[in-house]
């Protein structure tokens, strides 16, 4: 029984392959010179072998790039599937296992983002369509603790709102964090796999939080959450002048230095309340319009401002002292973080569980995000629906640059 | 191979050079842009290498493993494997995989080793061929990494290779090659 893999498909396939992948490599303009090439040298219609493998690198070429400044899964806009991912390390790890657990991520990360299977992977067709995946790893306070590293004073559970929260542990906590996202749900169920599988013997699933946001989303077409609001409004410039407001700076750990923080809450939806509810209760609840996302105060878009100041014929406000928009605007200019939510529905038996996975990252949660927060636990109509049930706090790690391990600077 | 290279290797080996090192003039076989590599000092290359982490000490502990990942041979003239060598281990052997008489597949020693064409590859794979590492002297922990040295028959090449926890490869062994192996 011979090993070799030198079939007839091997021996046929390289260089058409590597004809067509540098074509597409750079950019969509090459895809189009890369399938001209491919059915030119035929002197015909594509045939179906060559259209297949056209099909097959524009899946390869929906790679992201890994390495960087940044962890990928931040800035870009969020795909359309997710997973989110707590792990506990497992009991009496030390200083050497969170690394070697960081080492093993680190390459399976890189492999699978690039539309390889990870080196142990014998199923490794289920990585070949990238569809755009990232993976970026967060660290909880444990982790910075076993290592050594100096812990910043908000890597830890945020402070109880008691007005709402009905944390549960199973949807809380957790020493790792992978956020996996993509544009196919098979692509984040086979990452979700090898990246638990690789490290088992280093840490145990805690929880996982499936989401989804809207697959056609773009000019026209919102993410909306499943109350059919506009979600993701007034997002702070964080690839311009806000940067500040989601990477650490020089105030924070060197080795978190161009890294981030992020909360996962789970909010769950009173979806048969909800239901209850007609438009106009709705739209007040919130203070936008349910269509266009715009303020109750005018507007076409979800980017119109807000006028907090406009009162009706009877002297109330039109967006109401307990509404959402309301509560949840910034006070202060720091009182804002990127949000990168997805819905969820899991069904338990026969009952839907459904709501809101909330993703906020920014460079120091309890400074930017635990203000608003602490408003919207105080007053917020949209309590009446909603009930956190989950929450969680992690340090995002910088990006791992050539050559590093993610988290390396935390060894140093 | 050399006169089309592959552009899927050389990714494959960019993003794998920070965890494998492959050892002696190994990197000569694949330079990173992409130009054929240079047959006279071309050596024989593991790539995506990698050995199943063991718990020596452990309640379910054993003092085997095996190597994993693609022989390449860049030269133009076929190459074999010959032996191999770990310091972590008392005992390598390369072995293959087969069907015993009751239809089971069980692993033994390869008579005459791993043959790898001219400008080809040969693929170790848990269930397949593979370079078994036994009498382990120490756990080789997920995460780490460790060297072996394969003989050839144009000389010795040492690879480092990752350590990687793996649910798989528990095929039965036979010490002794069957009659029928080769």
């Amino acid at each position: 029984m011979s090993g070799s893999v030198d079939g007839p498909a091997a021996a046929a396939g390289p260089c058409r392959r590597t004809v067509i992948l540098t074509g597409l490599l750079g950019a969509g303009a090459g895809a189009v010179t890369g399938a001209g090439a491919a059915t030119a040298a035929d002197g015909g219609p594509p045939t179906d072998a060559a259209a297949q493998e056209l099909r097959l690198a524009g899946a390869r070429a929906t790679a992201r790039p890994f390495r960087g400044t940044h962890q990928a899964g931040i800035l870009e806009p969020p795909q359309p599937h997710a997973m989110f991912v707590a792990f506990d390390l497992t009991e009496g790890s030390d200083r050497d296992a969170v690394r070697r657990l960081l080492t093993v991520w680190t390459d399976d990360i890189e492999r699978l983002m690039a539309g390889r299977g990870t080196l142990t992977d014998l199923e490794h067709e289920l990585a070949a369509v990238a569809a755009s995946l990232t993976v970026t790893v967060g660290v909880g306070p444990e982790v910075v603790e076993l290592v050594g590293a100096a812990k910043p004073p908000w890597l830890a559970p945020l402070p109880a709102f008691p007005q709402v929260d009905e944390l549960r542990d199973e949807w809380s906590h957790g020493d790792l964090m992978l956020q996996i996202c993509a544009d196919s749900p098979t692509t984040v169920a086979h990452a979700q796999r090898r990246l638990t599988t690789s490290v088992a013997d280093l840490a145990t699933v805690r929880w996982v939080q499936r989401g989804f946001r809207e697959p056609f989303e773009g000019p026209g077409i919102p993410m909306r959450n499943l109350f059919g609001q506009v979600d993701g409004t007034e997002q702070p410039d964080v690839a311009g002048v806000d940067s500040g407001l989601l990477w650490v700076g020089d105030d924070g750990p060197a080795w978190l230095h161009r890294g981030s923080s992020v909360v996962v809450r789970r909010i769950a939806m009173r979806l048969d309340e909800w239901d209850r509810v007609d438009r106009a209760s709705r739209e007040n609840a919130i203070g936008r319009r349910l269509d266009t996302g715009a303020p109750v105060t005018g507007g076409d878009t979800a980017e119109s401002p807000a006028d907090l100041d406009a009162t009706d014929d009877l002297g109330f406000h039109v967006i109401d002292d307990a509404a959402h928009l309301r509560r949840a605007h910034a006070s202060a200019p720091h009182e804002r973080f990127l949000r990168r939510p997805y819905s969820y529905d899991d069904a338990e038996g026969g009952t839907m569980r459904s709501g809101l996975v909330f993703v906020a990252y920014q460079a120091d949660p309890v400074r930017q995000f635990v203000p608003v927060q602490s408003r919207l636990a105080e007053a917020d109509l949209l309590n009446l629906w909603t009930v956190p049930v989950g929450s969680a706090v992690f340090a995002v790690l910088p990006g791992a640059r050539d050559g590093e391990i993610l988290g390396q600077a935390m060894f140093a | 191979m050399p006169h089309c290279p592959l552009l899927t290797r050389r990714v494959a080996l960019t993003a794998a050079a920070t965890l494998l090192t492959v050892g002696l003039a190994g990197c000569g076989s694949a330079p990173d842009d992409g130009t054929p590599a240079d047959t006279a000092s071309a050596v024989v290359t593991l790539e995506d290498g990698w050995v199943k982490a063991v718990d020596t000490a452990g309640s379910d502990s054993t003092r085997m493993t095996a190597l994993f990942g693609t022989l390449r041979n860049p030269t133009d003239d076929e190459v074999t494997v010959e032996s191999a060598g770990c310091p972590a281990a008392g005992r390598v052997e390369l072995h293959e995989v087969v069907p015993n008489d009751s239809g089971e597949m069980q692993m033994q020693p390869k008579a005459g080793g791993f043959v790898i064409p001219a400008g080809g590859e040969h693929v170790l794979q848990p269930g397949g061929d593979h370079i078994m590492l036994m009498d382990l002297r120490e756990s080789l922990d997920n995460g780490t990494q460790t060297t072996i040295t394969l003989s050839t028959s144009i000389g010795d090449v040492d690879v480092t290779v990752p350590v990687r926890t793996f649910g798989g490869g528990e095929e039965s062994y036979v010490p002794e090659p069957s009659p029928t192996s080769s």
